[in-house]
């Protein structure tokens, strides 16, 4: 009978599943909640084999969820029904778990000592060290250095230095902005950019002042000039398409040179250089009204121990490893084509807008993302608010009912 | 005295068998229920020891929000255009291919294979085909067509509603199908010795015959349209901006990244309500009208 | 597919060929996108974010399937996504039928109204419970348990399946079950040594429509398994379009490898499928 057979198939693999389980006796589980975003996708195999090269007896158990979508709700649930040992995360999880009393302190371990001091910074709360920071992602406008400087054009500073820019590439017949706002994060994305160098940095505490009701989108001039951002590049990138255009399609054509800037972070580079491993581009900070923006530097990839963890032991084990296998780093790196906050590693690729970064770092360009993500929440905030961003780009909503609707979303702003 | 004492065993037994199914069914689908119902009275924010008492607030504050009476106004529209849509197009397709047509067997089975396809990964093929590859065929033909149905809200719609029915067409075509195949041939050839025509035989007779088919269809459409999710998860995540959330849609966003268990739950609750009436009104009204003919 | 009825061969008129060449260029635009996943997910990255989409490969890449089976491991995915199917299936059809069985024997007010509990479950779709089973997975541990999908699959899918057995348990002779009785067998033995065996067309519809439903669920799974080691195909597929970015020829080439099976299956056993989803249906 087939079905009879069916059903000893699923329990044959039934019992192999259990089975496997049951050699795992003995060894030491360490259970990890990643939350990650498809350029790391994978990296979590990477790392158990690394382990399980040096520590046979440390078996670890991933649970990779989407960092945008589930991670925060997973950490919500788990702080009800026991949290596993280990949590991977973004820098800024730091403040907002440690704050919570969910991770365990790591000061003073000898593995911190491989990590970077800028680093080491973005992954301490009130003095004590919470995590490794394993790299960190850059953010602002990517432009193709080649048709920069086929063209004359200048990196601008100011916003004017920006409408020129724009003109001479329109005049050109090149479109300025590649985007896709078909992905409502990414609108969410570089908006978050335009308020970090137009509203945090002028006002730190803007969102406290927000939240107790001193100040609001619909009467701040500064967050309306940011909304306004959003509406200059929609205005000056593929109109019709680009609520339909995929991400990697778009990255293909700024590659192409059919259009020549794109405010994004470091994950596009790896579109990039899919589609043309030589491609060079740059990358420079979004001009805000002042003229005095700066590069957004976000610490990503961030190792966690849990607070409650029992595997204490087994964890700085996992850690001594990430921070001191070279080869385990250079594939990561390579993978994810981004840059180390690790000692003594990196990728093994080029990446042509370093060159850009190392200049800002230098002259003090540089601003933490956190700046801004502390202080207004992603889920159920910056993602709505980029949702009423695009109905207004798309005419269903006016720009006053968008601020609005972003008001009343007040309660639900704190991270 | 021990016939009855045996039947009772026997019964017994028999409640026995019926019983695992019966607590399986109870824990998974109605404690939830019931649960859900007891939720959407509090504010509960999915993350307190306590459920702080809300009474029918939730509901109050639903008829307020512009965002959940936007997800239900669009996913209302979709049910109601689907169920005619799809309806009309597969009882189209059925007669067709019931007809005198050569490879009919082979038609069908294409028509049917989509709806083999998650509903999740259909929602990603036709973001790609939207966006790439119908432009691209729109470039081939020296066509002007605006098929980036997904870019605007006004087209988004639409656009879905194209996907719903190329992946489910072929399905209820299929019922439609052994619908017409029991209706017995002899029918037909009587109203041809009575000269009939063609439509006034579909008219008096395949339609009134097909009611069962009918009623299934239209059922099973309208009650699949009012729970869409998994469509535009993977191609509009309910953009470009709100224009495409369904309800369910607005419950994961209320309830998982909002962090409004309480508020969602009404949502829940009052999806449930409508889907009871409307298949119940819509049950009772065909199943009439098979009665009457 | 299905039994014809014998028509006599027409001449082909103007009318019927106007509808064949029109079946035919809808066909081809209905089996399009099918292709189409086909022929991206043998492509490079390259040419799928600058290429002409309609244009076959260059070369046929068959590392994205590498890609998916090694460094992202979705022959995990594959084997969960199975291994969840036919244990909820096969435990599925064995405990409705036994109810349906139990229900369409006992004319007795227990056995009637806990016919009309189970039907009424067909209406109210598990969608709009997410919530509650989310706060209960979590509350009784099921989350990332292979017992707790399992568990909830078979749950939600009680209350169709006891309908659609009861609507077939006419085709099981009540005379064979007598004698059984008389003879002093027990109901449990009955049941197992003949009534099921005389189900097997039943069962197949259920294994089919059942096994259909569960490989290609979404959102139950993507509450309930997020263990690395636990994820379905259909989780992991939606992993590869993430925020901030997608990995495209992998999720083509996971697109494919997800259909292959159900295909395999509906090719199979098409008549059972079809069948069976019409008399489940027109029964109802």
């Amino acid at each position: 009978m087939k079905i009879a057979r069916l059903l000893a198939v699923g329990m044959a693999l039934a019992m192999s599943l259990s089975l496997s389980g049951a050699f795992a006796q003995g060894k030491v589980t360490v259970k990890i909640l990643a939350g990650q975003s498809t350029t790391d996708a994978g990296i979590e195999n990477y790392i158990t084999d690394a382990v399980a090269a040096k520590y046979p007896d440390i078996q670890l158990d991933w649970e990779v969820v989407g960092w945008g979508t589930d991670f925060s709700a997973k950490i919500q649930e788990y702080m009800k029904s026991g949290m596993p040992d280990m949590l991977v995360g973004k820098g800024q999880d730091i403040a907002t778990f440690a704050s919570r009393n969910i991770l365990g302190d790591i000061s003073g371990k000898p593995y911190l000592k491989n990590v970077v001091d800028a680093a080491v910074g973005s992954g301490s709360y009130k003095g004590k060290a919470y995590g490794v920071v394993y790299n960190a992602l850059y953010q602002g406008v990517y432009y193709n250095r080649k048709l920069f400087k086929d063209n004359n054009i200048a990196i601008p500073r100011t916003q004017a230095e920006l409408q020129t820019v724009i003109a001479k590439l329109k005049s050109l017949g090149i479109t300025p902005f590649e985007t896709h706002f078909v992905d409502t994060w990414s609108i969410g994305n570089i908006t978050m950019q335009f308020m970090i160098n137009d509203v945090f940095s002028k006002t730190p505490d803007w969102a406290d002042q927000f939240r107790s009701g001193k100040v609001s989108y619909a009467t701040s001039p500064l967050a309306k000039a940011v909304y306004g951002y959003n509406k200059l590049i929609y205005d000056n990138t593929w109109k019709d398409e680009t609520f339909s255009l995929q991400q990697t399609n778009a990255d293909g054509r700024l590659v192409q040179g059919k259009a020549a800037m794109k405010v994004s972070g470091s994950w596009s580079i790896q579109n990039f250089l899919d589609v043309d491993p030589n491609f060079d581009f740059g990358i420079f900070p979004f001009p805000n009204q002042a003229g005095n923006s700066k590069l957004i530097f976000e610490p990503n990839i961030t190792f966690m121990k849990s607070a409650a963890t029992k595997q204490s032991d087994a964890i700085d084990k996992i850690l001594s490893v990430i921070t001191t296998d070279k080869a385990l780093g250079q594939k990561i790196f390579d993978q994810t084509k981004t840059a180390s906050t690790i000692k003594g590693m990196g990728p093994s690729f080029k990446n042509p807008s370093q060159k850009d970064i190392e200049a800002y770092v230098s002259k003090g360009l540089l601003v933490d993302a956190n700046s801004g993500n502390l202080q207004l929440v992603w889920g159920g905030f910056q993602d709505e608010n980029a949702k009423d961003i695009a109905a207004w780009l798309q005419g269903s909503e006016t720009l006053d009912q968008a601020l609005k609707a972003a008001d009343s979303r007040k309660a639900a702003s704190k991270p | 005295m021990r016939k009855s004492s045996l039947a009772r065993r026997t019964e017994l037994e028999f409640a026995s068998l019926m019983i695992p199914g019966l607590f399986l069914f109870s824990v998974g689908v109605i404690v939830p229920m019931l649960l859900g119902f007891y939720y959407s009275l509090t504010s509960w924010d999915g993350f307190t020891k306590d459920l702080p008492w809300a009474g029918l607030s939730n509901y109050a504050k639903m008829l307020a929000d512009a965002n959940a009476v936007s997800a239900w106004l669009f996913t209302l529209k979709f049910t109601v255009l689907n169920t005619v849509i799809q309806n009309a197009l597969s009882l189209a397709f059925a007669v067709v291919l019931d007809g005198n047509l050569r490879g009919k067997k082979v038609y069908r089975t294409i028509l049917f294979v989509p709806c083999l396809i998650a509903p999740i990964v259909a929602g990603y093929i036709w973001l790609r085909m939207y966006s790439d590859v119908l432009p691209a065929l729109n470039a081939l033909l020296g066509t002007k067509i605006n098929f980036r149905l997904f870019g605007s809200g006004d087209t988004v719609l639409p656009g879905l509603l194209i996907v719903n029915q190329w992946q489910w067409v072929g399905y209820w075509m299929l019922i439609y199908v052994a619908g017409l195949q029991s209706i017995p041939v002899e029918l037909y050839e009587a109203a041809r010795v009575d000269g009939a025509s063609r439509t006034r035989q579909f008219l008096r007779i395949t339609l009134p015959m097909l009611a069962p088919a009918i009623t299934i269809c239209v059922v099973g459409i309208t009650v699949g349209s009012l729970r869409v999710y998994d469509l535009m998860v993977s191609s509009t995540s309910g953009g470009p901006g709100r224009s495409s959330t369904s309800i369910i849609y607005q419950i994961y966003n209320t309830a998982i990244a909002g962090r409004q268990y309480g508020y969602g739950s009404a949502m829940s609750m009052t999806l449930i309500f409508v889907l009871l009436v409307v298949a119940v009104i819509q049950l009772g009204a065909l199943r009439r009208r098979e009665v009457q003919l | 597919m299905s039994d014809e009825r014998k028509e006599p061969r027409r001449r082909m008129r103007p009318a019927d060929i106007i509808v064949q060449a029109l079946m035919t260029l809808i066909a081809a635009v209905v089996a399009l996108p099918i292709l189409e996943v086909v022929n991206l997910s043998l492509k490079t990255k390259r040419e799928l974010y600058v290429g002409d989409p309609l244009a076959l490969p260059l070369r046929l890449a068959w590392e994205n399937y590498g890609i998916a089976f090694e460094r992202l491991r979705l022959g995990t995915a594959f084997l969960n996504t199975l291994l969840y199917t036919t244990i909820s299936v096969a435990v599925t059809a064995i405990l409705a039928s036994a109810a349906a069985w139990a229900i369409a024997r006992n004319k007795g007010r227990l056995f009637r109204l806990s016919y009309l509990y189970f039907v009424l479950g067909i209406l109210i779709p598990y969608q709009a419970l997410f919530i509650p089973i989310y706060v209960m997975g979590y509350s009784l541990h099921l989350i990332n348990t292979v017992f707790g999908i399992v568990f909830m699959y078979v749950a939600v899918g009680m209350s169709f399946c006891v309908f659609l057995m009861a609507s077939f348990m006419t085709q099981v002779p009540l005379e064979l079950e007598e004698s059984a009785r008389i003879d002093g067998c027990s109901v449990y033995r009955i049941f197992f040594s003949i009534v099921l065996p005389l189900l097997k067309p039943a069962i197949a519809t259920l294994v089919i429509l059942q096994a259909f439903g569960t490989w290609n669920d979404f959102l139950m799974a993507s509450l309930f398994v997020s263990d690395t080691k636990l994820k379905t195909m259909t989780v992991f597929l939606r992993y590869l379009f993430s925020t901030t970015s997608q990995d495209y020829t992998t999720a083509m080439a996971a697109i494919v490898i997800l259909f292959v099976p159900i295909m395999t299956l509906f090719a199979a056993l098409q008549k059972y499928f079809i069948k069976g989803m019409t008399v489940g249906a027109l029964k109802g």
